[in-house]
């Protein structure tokens, strides 16, 4: 479903994803991992056709992403870390004009927005009253989810989605995002969270200044590396565990 | 686990035009505006189509000035409507092209849909269109009438001149939307930012300048005989509005030689233009957007130290308190960096610092009351200025100010106060006196600016006491010119008594016990204003 072959991004003299190759076949739950700035969000930006690869090849749904970026993008839903959205308008005109851009007509859209709205208990009023600017920043990322998921795509990166949402929005996010992948669905999931992450994916990728790291399942890689828990693996491939022993010696300074 | 991949999703109604759904999004988003926090549906759109409205109604009514070209050959009234025009739509442009063409957001919320960028670019190119039609509609509505009157014009004027403006106003779009792409190509996002912003600031403040200037000028020049110009004039080729104005001329006027000339070169520099702006560069128009997600800041080395840094050190910032020098070199580096910052401060504070100037250069108004009340203008600029100041796209991080550990905003507001009158204030009144004197060579014209120079820091204490002197505290959108105009005039009236007193004093001989009298008073009200503002507290955030 996604195929990277030595995908590579250079920002100037910087190399921020490097040589980077994988695969996803569709179903499947990848929780997306890295320390900050190791190339996550640049990673999703290129597959969802927001920065051209310097070098390198990706795939989704067998479409190339340099070749057919119209048609990959129709096939991909995105939730981006900073949740942007037009703040001067308001939820259902957002969401409708999100719907209209992949040619879904109106009436339709309403439908499957009334459907989102129930799901994530939000109500119509706020939603074609209030401008997206005074929404809290929980309704907002429920706003930002439901325009990703609108026109029901294949596949769907998520980017620190859980970010706002209160603990039952995501209880219940969780369980939506295992049944789409039921539903044949292909979801990459990055995270901070790594309770979550291992709790939710079927797979982890883990990054690391642009490059892979480790590959596969979760309980497999935790058992191989004798860690006990994702974090605690996590923390010693990408020097956290460091930073841990840092941060005592730094306690101390308090004193 | 892994399932078959399910099929693509069908794309329902691929005949749905996606020009016209983006079209539909940047023409709302432009009269709502980008940020809305706290608005409502109901009161958003519907106060932003009135403050359009009002603006049309502002422009129509500045066109109205064209009636004083009635029975002017067509030329003349053409070159001042086209230049008028061409400053308006340059003003409003460059003011909007950043904004619309390269907003840093909306990367996030519509690069990963399947739209074209050529779809994107063309619907904002057709919204920067649309509006700039709107304003040069508005603008040019009387001249059309007027240019009936014109001995060498014939029936056709208003429908040539609804064609060479709609040209025009195609033109100038094209040529900023061309000026942002070379330079995001060239310069990438952070020099483009700094450019433009620059070029914005630099453009609202020629036009102010010009708007005062240019009338005094042409009207100087052609008195004195040594402004004769008609489509003929070889100089005018350079003027992009002439070009247009040959256009009128040609086909609705005395149809010179010179003017269908002017006209083939407007229309020639009009398709080069757009060719370049939409058809060239149109594909790499995604590739900006891409680079405004890009940060590439380049580490800076030891040479490339702030100076501001280094003023920190120096006194008497040195001796300030730590908060105070806080609010002076925050309010110093968003004066000198912050796009939005600049773009509303500067514009805003354009007419009070170049006023001075006009009146120093104009024969009738360079002494007595003209001179001092120019004056005033300074006196009042640091009030102004400090009062844009409160308003900042980071206002929420103003919130910093009221958790740290100080009982209210006076430190911060002297620190603000200080970067104000020190960077911006006394310098630009240095610089009027000095070429105040190099003009005149009479210091006697100097002394009547002292007044004004006596109320500059309390002036600058006036925001402070009704606690609006925080800077970058409130957001934009409750920044309203409405208001800022009456504080203008409110602030003006005190002013202009004092010129007016001044003016009096001076030609009674008594200037110097005037001057003794405006500091008595002034220092017990500067001192009582200083004791208003140490004692206020932060009010409650609503």
């Amino acid at each position: 479903m996604i195929a990277l072959q030595q995908l590579t991004k250079r920002f100037g003299a910087q190399i921020a994803v490097n040589a980077l190759s994988f695969e996803i076949p569709a179903g499947q739950i990848v929780g997306f991992l890295g320390p900050n700035g190791a190339g996550k969000s640049t990673t999703l930006k290129m597959l969802t056709g927001m920065l051209e690869p310097t070098e390198g090849k990706a795939s989704i749904c067998g479409f190339d992403l340099r070749e057919q970026p119209l048609e990959v993008k129709h096939h991909v839903g995105f939730v981006p870390e900073s949740g942007a959205v037009f703040e001067s308008l308001t939820g259902l005109e957002y969401l409708e004009m999100i719907a209209a851009l992949y040619g879904i007509p109106k009436d339709a859209a309403r439908i499957r927005i009334q459907q989102f709205i129930a799901f994530f208990d939000l109500s119509f009023e706020t939603l074609t009253d209030k401008l997206l600017g005074a929404y809290s920043k929980g309704m907002r990322r429920k706003v930002v989810i439901t325009a990703a998921l609108l026109h029901n795509p294949p596949v769907v990166f998520f980017d620190e989605p859980l970010d706002g949402l209160d603990a039952n929005a995501a209880v219940g996010f969780k369980a939506l995002i295992q049944t789409l992948a039921r539903e044949g669905k292909t979801i990459v999931y990055s995270s901070h969270i790594l309770e979550v992450v291992e709790r939710v994916c079927d797979r982890v990728i883990i990054i690391d200044k642009g490059k892979l790291v480790l590959d596969g399942k979760p309980d497999e890689l935790v058992a191989a590396h004798n860690a006990g828990t994702l974090e605690r693996l996590f923390t010693e491939l990408t020097g956290g565990a460091e930073l841990e022993r840092r941060a005592e010696d730094f306690a101390k300074t308090f004193r | 686990m892994n399932t078959p991949a399910p099929a693509a999703p069908p794309i329902l109604n691929p005949a749905l035009p996606q020009r016209k759904i983006l079209r539909r999004l940047f023409l709302t988003l432009y009269l709502r505006g980008r940020s809305s926090r706290g608005l409502r549906l109901k009161t958003a759109p519907k106060s932003v189509t009135q403050k359009l409205l009002l603006v049309l109604l502002v422009y129509g009514g500045f066109g109205m000035l064209a009636c004083s070209f009635a029975r002017q050959p067509v030329f003349a009234l053409a070159v001042y409507l086209h230049g008028l025009t061409f400053i308006f739509l340059a003003m409003f442009v460059s003011g909007s092209a950043g904004e619309i063409l390269f907003n840093k957001e909306e990367a996030d919320i519509l690069m990963h849909r399947p739209v074209s960028s050529r779809d994107l670019l063309w619907s904002k190119i057709r919204v920067l269109i649309e509006v700039s039609l709107w304003l040069a509609g508005a603008l040019n509505l009387a001249g059309l009438f007027v240019g009936l009157s014109a001995p060498d014009g014939n029936l056709l004027f208003p429908f040539v001149h609804i064609a060479s403006t709609l040209l025009e106003a195609l033109f100038c779009t094209g040529l900023i939307v061309l000026a942002y792409q070379l330079c995001l190509r060239w310069f990438g996002r952070e020099k483009l930012d700094g450019l433009m912003t620059t070029a914005q600031v630099l453009v609202v403040i020629t036009a102010v300048m010009a708007g005062q200037i240019m009338p005094r000028l042409v009207l100087q020049l052609t008195n004195k005989g040594w402004l004769r110009f008609g489509p003929e004039t070889w100089w005018l080729g350079f003027f992009p509005p002439a070009w247009f104005a040959g256009m009128d001329d040609a086909l609705a006027g005395r149809g010179a030689a010179g003017a269908w000339l002017l006209m083939g070169i407007g229309v020639i520099a009009t398709a080069v233009v757009l060719w370049l702006a939409f058809g060239k560069l149109a594909h790499t128009y995604e590739a900006g957007l891409q680079a405004l997600g890009e940060t590439v800041s380049k580490p800076r080395t030891k040479s490339q130290w702030r100076w501001t840094e280094t003023l920190a050190q120096l006194p008497p910032l040195k001796w300030f308190s730590p908060v105070s020098r806080t609010g002076f070199l925050l309010t110093t580096a968003y004066l000198l960096r912050d796009r939005d910052v600049k773009l509303r401060v500067f514009p805003g504070i354009a007419l009070m610092l170049i006023m001075p100037f006009i009146f120093v250069f104009d024969k009738q108004t360079s002494e007595g009351f003209g001179l001092a009340f120019s004056s005033s203008f300074l006196a009042i600029s640091p009030l102004i200025t400090i009062d844009l100041l409160q308003y900042s796209q980071q206002w929420q991080a103003s919130d910093i100010f009221r958790v740290a550990p100080m009982n209210g905003p006076a430190e911060l507001c002297h620190g603000a106060r200080q970067a104000v009158l020190w960077l911006l204030s006394v310098p630009v009144f240095i610089l009027v006196c000095f070429v105040l004197w190099v003009v005149q060579r009479n210091p006697s014209h100097l002394l009547l600016f002292l007044p004004a120079f006596i109320l500059m820091p309390i002036a600058a204490l006036v925001p402070a006491a009704l606690n609006q002197g925080v800077p970058l505290c409130r957001p934009n959108e409750e920044a309203r010119s409405a208001a800022r105009n009456a504080k203008i005039f409110g602030a003006m009236l005190p002013a202009g008594i004092v010129s007016g007193i001044a003016v009096w004093a001076f030609s009674a001989g008594w200037f110097w016990w005037m001057l003794l009298g405006e500091l008595t008073l002034a220092v017990p009200v500067y001192f009582g204003l200083r004791s208003l503002v140490s004692r206020l507290r932060w009010q409650s955030l609503e």
